[in-house]
């Protein structure tokens, strides 16, 4: 084995290449929730947006990027979770955390696995569902959603999974960054205020759009 | 005060185990947690019944040798202590409490309370250590080390091993050890030879001894009986990752 693929495959490697590409969904997260912030300014706005992404050359590249990034994040998050529970074949009939656990912190697997759900109908809903054109030709966004956010039903369910996306960061970006190395007393605290923004500005910033939709626009 | 003890009883490695129901009555409050034990083996021994094992050596908290779960709590539920500092007055009068063994697979039960740490052993022998010449020692003042980096150094090296870190860590992860015995010597002068070895060596055989991965709990920090900060964790990540690129061997 190489010393590459040694150090890959150790439970310090899988950890590092889990964080990197962790980081990176955050970054692409963060683009995701400015775009979206043109939902705001009207449909033309919107859907020329979304016509600029979807009409460049690097479209392609970039959502194979995207989609190596959750690949290679989800398998290595399910390949450390088999790891851990084989680490304890018997649990406790008593356990009582000390104070490191968070809610965000125990719960990673299970939001993670929540969020891959959401994932696969939101890209069945946004990315292949919408096919009907606005006046300029272009693929009309900013018609789906306010359609799609008329049900109460898929409002709640989108505003639960974008706080699980937030709870989700709210841990592993702070996580994330422990696992490549970058921790010092000078500035963990700081970063460990920056995850926890991270995860409420995920989890309100994506969960406006929905109640913005569902409440001011009527859906119409 | 009086105490129901549901202690885990199991007579060898393959016996199945089971949680057994215990009074323990007129019991100081001064007494140790490990008093506590012994007086109710002293009970069982004078009944003809096969006395609870634990571990324990100094009872000063400074040795290692003791721990175990106190209803769901490595060392009990207070913090920076080990069980053998831990006294019967932090527990009230009529308190039911469980005492368990450390679970993980690489810790496999020896006999009731009492583990098989010694995968911690073979992490230390992997490359926990300086290799150092006999002769007669250097002089003082040869070596320069930065007196923050001995403190952190000296923080790390307060370690006592016991194994907490594993027990109260869902995943069964020996990072806050290991960080610990690659910090201490990663930061001083003395280490710096086999630094890059070290790292990767204590890593692998981590790994070889089936303990689970970090997802930065931080639960080991809070269970540690020494403090041993989350940060040696870090550390660890960065010396490991340095040491895979940069070490001579292929």
């Amino acid at each position: 084995m190489s010393w590459f693929t040694k150090a890959l495959k150790s439970s310090v490697g899988k950890k590092f290449v889990l964080g990197l590409t962790g980081l990176a969904l955050v970054g692409f997260l963060i683009e995701h929730l400015v775009g979206n912030l043109l939902l705001y300014k009207g449909a033309d706005s919107f859907n020329g947006y979304a016509h600029m992404l979807e009409s460049s050359e690097l479209i392609l590249p970039a959502e194979l990027g995207l989609l190596a990034l959750f690949l290679v994040h989800i398998v290595l998050a399910i390949t450390v979770t088999v790891g851990n529970k084989s680490a304890r074949p018997e649990v406790y009939s008593m356990y009582a955390s000390k104070g490191g656990r968070t809610l965000a912190s125990k719960t990673m697997i299970y939001t993670g696995i929540l969020i891959f759900v959401f994932l696969v109908l939101h890209l069945v809903h946004f990315r292949f569902g919408v096919q009907s054109l606005d006046a300029e030709g272009r693929r009309n966004l900013y018609a789906a959603v306010l359609a799609l956010f008329r049900s109460p039903v898929y409002v709640a369910w989108y505003v639960l999974a974008v706080c699980l996306v937030g709870l989700h960061v709210s841990h592993g970006f702070q996580s994330a960054l422990r696992s490549i190395g970058v921790n010092h007393p000078k500035y963990a605290p700081a970063l460990e205020a920056l995850s926890l923004l991270f995860g409420f500005l995920f989890a309100i910033g994506f969960s406006s759009f929905a109640l913005w939709a569902h409440f001011f626009k009527g859906g119409s | 005060m009086n105490l129901t003890l549901k202690i885990w009883r199991q007579k060898s490695p393959k016996d199945k185990g089971r949680l057994v129901t215990y009074m323990a009555k007129g019991i100081s409050p001064d007494m140790s947690f490990l008093e506590m034990l012994d007086t109710i083996n002293r009970d069982l021994i004078l009944k003809g019944d096969d006395p609870v094992a634990f571990e324990h050596d100094c009872r000063e908290g400074i040795c290692g040798s003791c721990g175990f779960m106190v209803s769901g709590q490595a060392h009990g539920p207070l913090k920076g202590t080990t069980v053998c500092q831990l006294h019967m007055r932090h527990f009230t009068d009529g308190d039911t409490l469980v005492l368990e063994p450390w679970r993980a697979k690489a810790f496999p039960i020896i006999k009731d309370l009492v583990v098989d740490r010694s995968a911690l052993d073979r992490i230390i022998i992997a490359g926990g250590f300086v290799s150092v010449d006999t002769g007669s020692a250097p002089e003082a003042n040869a070596l320069l080390t930065p007196k923050d980096n001995a403190e952190i150094a000296m923080d790390a090296a307060a370690c006592i091993g016991c194994g907490a870190c594993v027990a109260s860590c869902k995943n069964a992860s020996a990072m806050l050890f290991v960080g610990a015995k690659v910090s201490q010597l990663a930061l001083l002068p003395q280490g710096q030879p086999e630094r890059e070895r070290r790292a990767l060596s204590l890593v692998t055989s981590m790994d070889d001894a089936g303990f689970g991965n970090c997802t930065n709990e931080s639960e080991c920090e809070a269970a540690c009986p020494k403090e041993i900060s989350v940060r040696n964790i870090a550390r660890l990540n960065r010396e490991f990752l340095r040491a895979s690129f940069s070490h001579p061997a292929k």
